[in-house]
């Protein structure tokens, strides 16, 4: 076993010493796992109920290591500069496809400075809005919003987060522009909203389907094709009369560029093995969202939804004219 | 369900055996990590999460909440003992208790930190209970112009934070301002003041900046002149409180009870204010003001129950309506969500027992909290006692390893170094450092409250004055202002501010 | 009292009023934007301002002067020790690990002391180690290596 490992290691012409050493018996330490946003949120949320159960998989304790910041750029950077050992990982969303187009000065290439390892979950979104707020439904509010435009508040988590790329959607979809209010983070806009200091929103099930069960907000619409098992009475976008606005916030799985090929299939096990854990679906299910199929859970799989999110990001942010430097 | 059988109902799960022990370890390893010099309550929590995992979720969740308050315990005991504050609301407890502790009276100013601390858990727990939905829902009210006008009150009252020159202390808060202004700029994303390095871009850590300002500017002027500090150690007296002490800290403690109370309730910034606002109101009350900042024990009885009542009422906003006030708060978020319980309107119906078991069980963490530290003010008091050319280098290699593990980032370490000698420097020319820690912390929500406020009301400054509660939070921040500078009060001033150590 | 001037806040206003005008005018490169709208630099522009215009205010006040504190001399030695030793710390942490680091960064930091001479300082240094390996690696589990790639072969 060992042998066949340093022989293949030396057949691909990789004399590093720490894949040596690490080809022996990965992992023979704990994994830490970058997440790029603080602990709490709902990328921190998925990513440690993976963890969790891929430190089970793998023998070795899952560090979740939250590194937030700049939209997500820093702690996934943090990820690209890491050594390719397989003990510094990243699990990022669909921030990781708009980052290229909306930060000009990015200091890494999502698409050759990781590597893929795979698909973890999609979470729909909602558009949501204060629970006094006057539309009833989905295409009262594209007029309501075609009519009053910037006078209607939209609030948003930062720059480059889920809200955010929702707004755009919306907005571009219904071809009018409201006034953006950003936020630091999920928190402190959900609380404006609940306060009526804002007017709407667009946010993941994760953060919203208790506040929307609760009455204490209003929603519209979920914005993926299907409704939702949590929220059977909530239309599509489709059904309300605006297919366009179709979002879903995936999270991937990804380590630094040049991972070791055994460590990539190591890791990916350890990933499908996680998404088919019971707690993991339940809990995932709790927070609107089903865990990707084994086949999606896959480098390839990854590979060819981070370029097309790339491709069909980077014109809507364009149009937007969002930029973060 | 009426309120009493709900308590009830908590008190009977907050009092299982398995509930109370988790309540245990939770506070003993929550003080014990907490005094870790550079680690507060927000670290703690954040490297002691991951034992709370296989626990049911009442148990992890009342673990938690002991973690929390022994740690914030634990950040004011090296506070006290060694002048480093693990995180914002402990700083001001530095200011006085760090000056008892070295006037020998290090146990009296723990004593002091624990009962404060104790008695305004207990209050606000009750508010928690009796009135946790009302409350949430008025805090809704503050929007961002409230918060604005709020922020502006705060600053201008922590002038009195400064014993020294007026003009030296708004200077200290308004580079604590810039300061916190450092990293992305979250409306536009536009980086600045950071060299185009991208560690910058989150901003400078509050951590560092404590431990530079506070723990290694002290450690510069101790290493001044040795000898003075080895005789002020060996004056350690007596460990408990006077019956003077008693009197001294009973009308601080009621007050900053109720001001922790309500501004613990406010999740866009309130319980940052807290500590700061009830010194700045005990210095103002107090008829010997000249006293604080020379180790007055009303300065550390106020602001340790102000800081307790507002950990306490902020998990208002959270059990309430899942709203997060802080960083810690958020961290909460996550081991709910983690647990199988998203916290929102609907956890106090739906989950009962939880509910009410975490406020039972409040009330019963602060009483081990307190069960547990008194006698151990003794063991701590004992610290001061190793030599200190033993004890500084622990402090700056426990406050480098506790600053590099929150995130990971080697320029927080960097940070302790810079801000150790712009600390220095400025503490030697007669500036204090308390200011400046303020003037950090609320930076970044003031400008981000007020620059959300103009955008809301679409540019028109009159929002401030239009909507009542800002109006009204103005119009005391102008008053604090015109008391400042009436002539007659001027003279009063001089004798009691200009006074150089 | 004597109308000298008073040399530290003569230093202090100075100092408030460079690092006010490094703010102000970095601040000024970025969008000040409008008041709907304000931009990045808007804010630091005008505190930088305060700062500034607040640390001539002690610069004036010093200049009528007022009574000189008698300080001790800067500790020049530990001043150089603790900062060296910490900036240490942070360009080896992740290289070295955590036994080697904190047993170098303890030993010259506890020469910042007169009192400590070499042998004591080697000594409290091995304790630190000790006492700094169980508490964080055993203890709090954090994921600093206890020694880092630069010694592994």
């Amino acid at each position: 076993m060992k042998h066949r490992h340093i022989l293949a290691t030396l057949a691909l012409g990789t004399m590093l010493a720490p894949v040596a050493a690490l080809a022996q018996a990965y992992p023979d330490r704990p994994v830490t796992i970058i997440v790029p946003f603080a602990a709490g949120g709902p990328t921190d949320t998925v990513s440690r109920l993976v963890g969790e159960v891929m430190s089970r998989e793998l023998g070795q304790q899952v560090l979740i290591q939250n590194v937030g910041g700049a939209g997500g750029t820093l702690g996934a950077g943090q990820a690209a500069d890491a050594e390719a050992d397989g003990y510094t990982l990243l699990i990022h969303h669909i921030g990781m496809s708009t980052a290229p187009t909306l930060y000009r000065n990015l200091p890494f290439d999502p698409l050759t400075d990781f590597t893929p390892i795979g698909l973890i979950t999609e979470v729909p979104m909602t558009v949501i809005a204060r629970k006094d707020f006057e539309s009833a439904s989905l295409a009262d509010l594209v007029e309501k919003i075609k009519a009053e435009g910037e006078a209607l508040t939209y609030g948003n988590a930062g720059i480059g987060a889920a809200s955010h790329l929702c707004g755009m959607l919306l907005m571009e979809a219904v071809g009018a522009q409201m006034t953006t209010v950003p936020y630091q983070g999920t928190g402190p806009m959900m609380t404006d909203l609940l306060g009526g200091q804002i007017d709407l929103s667009c946010d993941q099930t994760t953060n919203t389907t208790n506040q929307i069960l609760a009455g204490e907000i209003k929603a519209y619409a979920v914005t993926v094709p299907e409704r939702l098992a949590n929220l059977p009475d909530l239309p599509t976008t489709a059904e309300g009369g605006l297919p366009a606005l179709e979002v879903s916030v995936w999270h991937g799985l990804y380590g630094p560029e040049g991972l070791p090929q055994e460590v990539v299939d190591r890791l990916q096990a350890a990933l499908v093995a996680a998404l088919a854990d019971e707690t993991v679906i339940q809990r995932f299910a709790e927070l609107g969202t089903t865990p990707v199929s084994a086949e999606e859970a896959t480098p390839a799989a990854l590979t060819e939804t981070l370029t097309s999110q790339i491709a069909t990001w980077k014109p809507i942010i364009e149009a937007a004219g969002a930029f973060a430097n | 369900m009426d309120i009493f059988a709900s308590l009830g109902l908590g008190f009977a799960t907050a009092l299982e055996p398995m509930n109370i022990l988790y309540c245990f370890i939770g506070v003993l390893l929550g003080t014990l990590v907490g005094v870790l010099p550079g680690i507060g309550p927000t670290a703690t929590i954040a490297m002691l999460l991951p034992i709370t995992f296989s626990l049911s979720p009442v148990g992890a969740l009342i673990m938690l909440a002991g973690i929390y308050y022994g740690a914030q315990y634990g950040g004011s005991t090296t506070a006290i003992l060694i002048n480093l504050p693990g995180e914002s609301s402990s700083a001001v407890t530095a200011i006085d208790g760090y000056q008892m502790a070295r006037k020998g009276r290090a146990g009296p100013a723990l004593a002091t930190a624990a009962l404060g601390s104790f008695f305004a858990g207990s209050v606000a727990t009750l508010l928690l209970a009796f009135f946790a939905p009302p409350l949430a829902r008025a805090a809704l009210s503050f929007g961002p112009p409230e918060y604005f006008a709020l922020i502006v009150l705060g600053l201008l009252v922590s002038i009195a934070l400064a014993h020294g020159s007026i003009l030296k202390a708004l200077a200290m808060i308004v580079l604590g301002l810039l300061l916190g202004m450092v990293g992305q700029d979250i409306y536009t994303g536009t980086p600045r003041f950071t060299f185009g390095f991208r560690e910058l871009f989150s901003g400078l850590n509050f951590v560092s900046v404590a431990v530079g300002v506070f723990g290694v500017a002290e450690i510069l002027r101790n290493l001044e002149s040795e000898k003075n500090r080895e005789v002020m150690v060996k004056k350690v007296t007596n460990l408990w409180l006077t019956r003077d002490d008693f009197r001294r800290i009973t009308a601080p403690v009621l007050r900053g009870t109720a001001l922790g109370s309500v501004l613990g309730i406010l999740p866009g910034g309130g319980h940052i204010l807290s500590a700061f606002a009830s010194y700045s109101a005990e210095k103002r009350l107090s008829k010997t003001p000249q006293e604080f900042g020379k180790g007055a024990i009303e300065g550390v009885a106020g602001p340790e129950s102000a800081n307790n009542a507002a950990a306490q009422t902020s998990f208002i906003p959270l059990l309430t309506l899942g709203i997060p006030a802080h960083p810690v708060m958020a961290l909460m978020v996550g081991a709910f969500i983690l647990q199988g319980i998203t916290p929102g309107p609907n956890v106090i119906n739906d989950e009962p027992a939880l509910f009410w078991g975490i406020i039972a069980s409040m009330w019963i963490g602060n009483l081990l909290l307190v069960l547990l530290n008194l006698p151990l003010i003794g063991l701590w008091v004992k610290m001061l006692t190793i030599p200190y050319r033993v004890l500084f280098p622990a402090i700056v290699i426990f406050a480098c390893i506790g600053c590099y593990s929150i995130n990971n980032n080697i320029f927080d370490v960097y940070g302790i170094v810079f801000f150790g000698l712009l600390g220095y420097v400025l503490i030697r020319l007669g500036c204090e450092p308390a200011p400046l820690l303020l003037g950090f912390v609320l930076g970044p929500l003031l400008e981000e409250h007020f620059r959300r406020a103009m955008i809301i009301s679409r540019g028109d400054f009159s929002v401030f004055v239009t909507r009542p509660i800002s109006a009204v939070l103005l119009a005391l921040a102008l008053g604090v202002v015109i008391l400042a500078l009436l002539p007659s009060l001027r003279r009063k001033r001089a004798e009691v501010f200009v006074e150089e150590d | 009292m004597a109308a000298r001037i008073v040399r530290d806040d003569l230093i202090a206003g100075g100092i408030f009023v460079l690092l006010g005008s490094y703010f102000a005018l970095e601040a000024l490169n970025y969008p000040l934007g409008t008041p709907f709208r304000m931009g990045p630099g808007f804010m630091p522009v005008a505190l930088g301002g305060v700062l500034v215009a607040l640390g001539l205010a002690i610069l004036l006040k010093s200049l009528r002067g007022g009574e000189n504190v008698d300080q001790h001399a800067p500790p020049w030695r530990a001043i150089v020790l603790i900062s060296g030793a910490v900036v240490f710390f942070g360009l080896t942490i992740r290289g070295l690990g955590l036994v080697p680091t904190v047993f170098i960064t303890v030993a010259i930091t506890a020469l910042a002391s007169r009192m400590n001479n070499i042998l004591a300082a080697l000594i409290i240094a091995l304790g630190m180690t000790v006492l700094c390996t169980l508490v964080f690696a055993v203890g709090l589990r954090v994921t600093v290596p206890l020694f880092g790639p630069w010694l592994r072969f």
